[in-house]
C-alpha cells in the first residue's frame, strides 16, 4: 500500500457499512416491537431460545428471496436480515479495495493473495451452502 | 406484560455485548470470545444460537474499531489481507465442523474445545507477558519476498516506530487454526490472530492487536455466511449483540490507544483463563464428567483459580522486574 489515502478510505468504509447496517437493525427492532414479531411469528417465540432452536425460527426461515417483499411490508425481521448481511459484506468490500490498491501498486504477489481471500469468501458464501442443504 | 418482559430480556443482552465488546476490542480479542461464553453461561442461550450471533457481531466490533486503527495507520492492511487466505480457509472449514458435531448431538466437545482454546493459548503470552516491544529479530527471505516492513505513531512513547516481520509461513499455519477455531466456535479467534502475529512474526504489540481487529472481520463474514445458511443465526438475538458490541467496541477502541502494551496482556490473560476454565466446567458437567457440581460453584471455582493462578504469574513478573531494580540501587 504504497498511497496511504487507501487506509483513509478502507476507513469510510467500515464505518459507512457499520452505520447503514446499525441503522437497519435498529430500525427493524422496532418494527419488531412495535408489531409484536415478524414473518408469521411472534416476539415470544422468537425470543424462547429453546422453542426457536427446535421450530427453526432462525436465519434458516428468513427466506433471501423474500427480502423485497418483506422490506415493502414493513416486516422487522427482514430489515434486520438486510442489516445483518450488509454487516457480512462490510469486510468483503476492504478486500476487494485492497486488491485495487495492489493492483494500482503493480503488487502482483499481493493482488494474488487478496484474490485467494476473496474466492474463499464467495466460496463460504456461494458454494458451501449448496452442499449444506 | 409479556411486551415488557421480552424488551428487558432483548435490553439484558445488549448490556452483556456491550461489555463484551469493551473487553474484546481492548485485548484484540474480538467480542465473540467474551459474548459466546457470556451467552451461554449466564443467558441460558444454545450454543450454535451464541455462536452464530457472536460470529456476526463481531464484524461489527471488528469493522467499527478497525476504522478508527486504520485511519491512525496502526493496522498493517497488507499483511493482513496475506494471512487471510488462510484464516479464511481455516474458517470453512471450522464452520463446517460445528455443522457435523452439531449434527451429531456433541455440542459438548465444542464448549471443553472453547475452554481448552483458551487456557492453551495462553502459554506463549506468559513467556513473553511484560514485554513492550519484541526482541529484534534478523530479517529472513519472507520479510523480502511479502514485504512485511512497516511503521506506526505511538502516542503514548511518542515516535514513530519502525518494524519487519518474519516467518511469514509460521504465520500462515497459526492462521489457519485461528480461522478453523472462529468457524468452530463462533468467535472472532483474535487471541490466536495475536499469537500468530505476535509470537510467530515477531510483529510489535500494537499492530498485532490492530491488524488482528481488522482481520477478524473477514474471517468472520466466511463463517458467518456459512452459518446464515444453516439456521444458526437467531434474529433476535444476533440483532442485541450486534448493537451490543458495538458500542463496547467503540469505547474499548477509545481506550486502547492510550493504555500501556503491558496492561493490554495482562487484561487478555486474566479474562482467557477464567473463561477458560468455566467453559471446560460446563462442557464436562453436560456429560456428568468429573463436574457434577452447580453452574454457580463452577462460576467461582473459576473465579478463583484464574485470581491465583493471576496473582502469581502477575508476582513472578514483577519480582524479577523489583529484583534487577534493587540491584541497580
Amino acid at each position: 500500500m504504497r498511497n496511504h489515502d487507501d487506509e483513509v478510505i478502507i476507513s469510510y468504509f467500515l464505518r459507512a457499512g457499520v452505520l447503514i447496517s446499525v441503522s437497519f437493525i435498529i430500525v427493524g427492532v422496532i418494527i419488531l416491537f412495535a408489531k409484536n414479531g415478524g414473518d408469521g411469528f411472534t416476539l415470544s417465540q422468537m425470543s424462547s431460545y429453546n422453542y426457536a432452536l427446535a421450530h427453526g425460527i432462525d436465519s434458516r426461515s428468513v427466506s433471501l428471496n423474500k427480502i423485497l417483499s418483506g422490506l415493502s411490508a414493513i416486516d422487522g425481521l427482514y430489515f434486520i436480515t438486510v442489516g445483518l448481511w450488509v454487516l457480512i459484506f462490510t469486510p468483503i468490500t476492504v478486500v476487494f479495495i485492497g486488491w485495487i490498491s495492489f493492483l494500482d501498486d503493480k503488487n502482483y504477489l499481493y493482488v494474488g493473495m487478496a484474490s485467494i481471500v476473496l474466492f474463499n469468501l464467495f466460496f463460504a458464501m456461494l458454494v458451501v451452502p449448496r452442499f449444506l442443504i | 406484560m409479556t411486551l415488557i418482559l421480552i424488551i428487558v430480556k432483548f435490553l439484558t443482552i445488549i448490556f452483556g455485548s456491550i461489555i463484551a465488546g469493551f473487553i474484546g476490542s481492548l485485548t484484540g480479542l474480538g467480542g465473540g470470545t467474551v459474548l459466546v461464553p457470556v451467552l451461554t453461561l449466564f443467558y441460558g442461550i444454545p450454543f450454535i444460537f451464541a455462536a452464530g450471533a457472536s460470529l456476526i457481531s463481531t464484524i461489527a466490533t471488528s469493522a467499527g474499531s478497525a476504522s478508527a486503527y486504520t485511519k491512525k495507520k496502526i493496522a498493517n492492511i497488507k499483511i493482513g489481507i496475506g494471512l487471510e487466505i488462510a484464516t479464511t480457509t481455516g474458517a470453512i472449514v471450522g464452520s463446517l465442523t460445528l455443522v457435523f458435531i452439531d449434527k451429531h448431538a456433541l455440542i459438548w466437545v465444542v464448549y471443553v474445545i472453547f475452554g481448552l482454546v483458551l487456557l492453551f493459548s495462553l502459554i506463549p503470552t506468559i513467556k513473553k507477558i511484560g514485554k513492550e516491544v519484541p526482541p529484534e529479530m534478523k530479517p529472513d527471505w519472507s520479510t523480502k519476498l511479502f514485504q512485511l516492513t512497516g511503521s506506526y505513531y505511538d502516542e503514548r512513547l511518542r515516535k514513530t516506530i519502525k518494524y519487519h516481520g518474519v516467518r511469514w509461513w509460521l504465520g500462515e499455519i497459526v492462521m489457519f487454526f485461528a480461522g478453523f477455531v472462529s468457524g468452530l466456535l463462533g468467535i472472532g479467534s483474535g487471541a490466536l490472530k495475536v499469537l500468530g502475529m505476535d509470537w510467530a512474526m515477531n510483529l510489535p504489540m500494537k499492530v498485532t492487536t490492530t491488524s488482528s481487529n481488522f482481520m477478524i472481520g473477514i474471517t468472520a463474514a466466511t463463517g458467518s455466511s456459512i452459518y446464515w445458511y444453516e439456521g444458526y443465526i437467531n434474529l433476535f438475538i444476533a440483532a442485541a449483540t450486534a448493537i451490543g458490541v458495538l458500542i463496547g467496541a467503540f469505547f474499548g477502541a477509545k481506550v486502547l490507544v492510550r493504555i500501556s502494551n503491558e496492561n493490554i496482556r495482562w487484561i487478555f490473560f486474566a479474562i482467557l483463563s477464567f473463561l477458560g476454565f468455566d467453559m471446560v466446567f460446563k462442557g464436562l458437567h453436560l456429560i456428568n464428567f468429573l463436574i457434577t457440581f452447580s453452574l454457580m460453584i463452577q462460576f467461582f471455582i473459576s473465579v478463583i483459580i484464574s485470581i491465583v493462578l493471576i496473582g502469581v504469574l502477575f508476582y513472578n513478573s514483577k519480582r524479577k522486574e523489583w529484583g534487577s531494580k534493587n540491584a541497580k540501587s
